[in-house]
C-alpha cells in the first residue's frame, strides 16, 4: 500500500516537472487523476454541484499558471486541495454577500420523525426505500455541513470527508496542528448538534 | 477533570491523536460520567455519517473544459504577437472601408478609360476584316509567282475558312514533301505559311488605306446590332485646325458627343458618339468641309447610337 501511494507520488512529482516544462499534456493526466477529489472538496465545502464544476474548473486553470511556484516537498494533491479551498471560501463569501442561494437552515421544518436510520456499512443490500432514506440522509448531512462556519468546515472536509492528515490540513490552511485539532472538535460537535435535530436520534 | 474538557478531548480521542496518559484520564472518565459516554457515542455517529457521505463524480467535460481554458488562456509567447496586431485588429472595419473604397475607384476608372480601349482595338478589327476580301485578288498572284519557294500560302484568318483552304492545300505539299519526311506533321506547316503570308497581306492593306477611308461598318450584321458601332469618316481637308473646330460644330450640331480629340503629325482623330440616323446628315455636312472618303458604310444596319471616328487628314 504504502509503496503503490509512493508511485503515484513519485509519478505527480513527474508529471509536475513535465508540466513546468511547458508540457499540457501532462498536465491534462493530472487534471483527470485529481478532479474527483477537487471536485468532491468543492462540493461539500459549497454544497452545490455546479458550483463545485466551476470551482474546480477555476482552480486547475489557476493551478496550471501558477505550477513553477509549487514546491516539490508538498503534494499536488494537497497543493490542489489548498487552492480549491481558497476558492470554495471565496465562493461562499461572495454568495454571503448576494445572498442569493439561502443557506441550509437547521430552523427548516424537519419532516422526519420517524427516522431511525441504520446507516450501517456492512449491509449492502439495500431496499428502495433504504436507498431512498439514504439519500434523504444525505441531503440532510450536507444541509448540516452548508450550515457551519466556513473555519469549520474546511477542516471537517480535509479530515472526516478527504482524510488528509493532520500535518496536511495545518499545512493546507497555514495554522497549527492544534488549531485544526480544536476547530475540528467543534466542528463534530456541531455538526453532531445539527444531525440530532433534524434527524432525531443518532 | 471536569465533563466540558474531557468533551473537548473526545474528538482528538476518537482517532488516538492523543497522549496515553489523556487517553487513560479519558477511559476513566468515561466509565463514571454517562453524560460523557452519550456524548462519545453520538460523535462517532456524527463520524459516521459524514464518512459515509457518498463521493460525487465529476461530469465528463470537465477534464476537457479545464484543458480547452487552459489552453486558451495561457498563451504568453503569443501574446506579445497579438499585441502588435492589436491597433490592426482595432482598425479592421477602417481597412475593410478602405478595401471597399479602392474597389469602387477601380472600377469608375475603369469604366471611364473604357472608351479609350475601344477606338484602339477598332484598327486591329478592320484589317483583320479586310485582309480576307484583299486575299481573294492579291495572295494568289503572290502565291503563284511563288509558288516553288513558299509552298502555297493558304489564306489567313476567318477561322473556318481558314482551316478549310488549309487543308485544301496540304495534299499537294505532302506529295512534295513525303520523299523527305516519312510522316510530316500536319500542324506546324500550315501555322508558318500562315505567318509568311500575314506580313505581305498586311503591308498592302497598310499601303492602300493609308489615305483612303480607314472603315466600314464591319459585314457582320451581328455586329451591327449592338449599340454601339465603331465608323471611322476619312476627311482631307486644307486646315486641319479649322477643319476640326467646324466638325466639332457640326457633331454637337447633330446631337452627338464629343468623345475625345487626338492629334499627331498629320493626322487628326475626333471620336464622337451620335445617333446613327444621322450619320448620313453627318456625311453630307463633312463633305461640305472637305473631301470625303468613306467606304462600304453600311448605315441602314445600324440601331441607336454608334462611335465614330473621324480621320483628318491634311490634303
Amino acid at each position: 500500500m504504502r509503496e503503490k501511494e509512493r508511485t503515484i507520488v513519485n509519478k505527480d512529482a513527474e508529471l509536475v516537472s513535465s508540466c513546468k516544462k511547458g508540457n499540457i499534456e501532462a498536465f491534462d493526466v493530472l487534471v483527470k487523476k485529481h478532479q474527483k477529489r477537487m471536485l468532491n472538496i468543492a462540493y461539500r465545502m459549497v454544497g452545490n454541484y455546479e458550483d463545485a464544476c466551476e470551482i474546480v474548473q477555476d482552480a486547475f486553470v489557476s493551478a496550471y499558471k501558477s505550477i513553477k511556484n509549487f514546491k516539490e516537498k508538498a503534494s499536488i494533491s494537497t497543493w490542489l486541495s489548498a487552492i480549491v479551498i481558497n476558492l470554495s471560501r471565496n465562493h461562499l463569501k461572495q454568495m454571503k454577500i448576494q445572498r442569493n442561494r439561502e443557506a441550509f437552515s437547521i430552523d427548516d421544518p424537519v419532516l422526519t420523525d420517524e427516522g431511525k436510520i441504520n446507516v450501517e456499512p456492512g449491509s449492502n443490500e439495500l431496499s428502495i426505500l433504504e436507498k431512498l432514506e439514504k439519500k434523504d440522509v444525505q441531503q440532510k448531512v450536507q444541509g448540516c455541513i452548508n450550515s457551519l462556519d466556513n473555519e469549520f468546515k474546511e477542516v471537517l472536509v480535509l479530515r472526516d470527508i478527504q482524510g488528509f492528515s493532520y500535518d496536511e490540513i495545518s499545512d493546507m490552511l497555514k495554522m497549527p496542528e492544534g488549531t485544526v485539532k480544536s476547530r475540528l472538535s467543534r466542528a463534530r460537535y456541531a455538526l453532531k448538534d445539527c444531525l440530532k435535530k433534524i434527524i432525531g436520534e443518532l | 477533570m471536569d465533563c466540558h474538557n474531557i468533551q473537548e478531548m473526545l474528538s482528538s480521542y476518537i482517532e488516538g491523536v492523543i497522549s496515553p496518559e489523556e487517553s487513560k484520564l479519558i477511559d476513566e472518565h468515561l466509565s463514571a460520567c454517562s453524560k460523557c459516554k452519550e456524548a462519545l457515542y453520538d460523535l462517532k455517529k456524527t463520524l459516521e455519517y459524514v464518512q459515509n457521505l457518498e463521493e460525487v463524480e465529476p461530469p465528463e467535460w470537465l477534464t476537457q473544459t479545464v484543458m480547452t481554458r487552459i489552453r486558451s488562456e495561457t498563451e504568453p509567447r503569443k501574446g506579445i504577437l497579438q499585441k502588435l496586431f492589436y491597433p490592426l485588429y482595432i482598425k479592421l472595419p477602417i481597412e475593410a472601408v478602405a478595401v471597399v473604397l479602392i474597389a469602387v475607384t477601380a472600377l469608375y476608372i475603369f469604366k471611364t478609360i473604357q472608351p479609350e480601349i475601344k477606338p484602339a482595338k477598332a484598327p486591329s478589327e478592320e484589317t483583320t476584316a479586310r485582309i480576307p476580301s484583299r486575299e481573294k485578288e492579291e495572295i494568289p498572284s503572290i502565291s503563284e509567282s511563288k509558288e516553288n519557294v513558299i509552298p502555297q500560302s493558304p489564306p489567313l484568318e476567318k477561322g473556318g475558312k481558314r482551316g478549310f483552304e488549309a487543308e485544301r492545300a496540304l495534299p499537294s505539299k505532302k506529295t512534295e514533301t513525303m520523299d523527305k519526311f516519312v510522316e510530316l506533321p500536319e500542324a506546324p506547316s500550315p501555322i508558318t505559311k500562315q505567318e509568311e503570308s500575314r506580313p505581305s497581306a498586311g503591308a498592302v492593306a497598310k499601303d492602300e488605306s493609308k489615305n483612303q477611308v480607314l472603315a466600314r461598318a464591319p459585314k457582320s450584321k451581328a455586329l451591327a446590332e449592338s449599340k454601339e458601332e465603331i465608323i471611322t469618316l476619312t476627311t482631307n481637308v486644307d486646315d486641319i485646325e479649322t477643319a476640326k473646330k467646324e466638325i466639332e460644330k457640326v457633331l454637337i450640331g447633330l446631337g452627338g458627343k464629343i468623345i475625345k480629340t487626338e492629334s499627331y503629325k498629320d493626322n487628326n482623330f475626333i471620336t464622337a458618339d451620335l445617333d446613327s440616323k444621322k450619320a448620313a446628315e453627318l456625311i453630307v455636312k463633312l463633305k461640305q468641309i472637305g473631301e470625303v472618303k468613306e467606304k462600304d458604310m453600311d448605315l441602314g444596319s445600324m440601331e441607336g447610337y454608334i462611335e465614330i471616328r473621324i480621320e483628318i487628314v491634311r490634303k
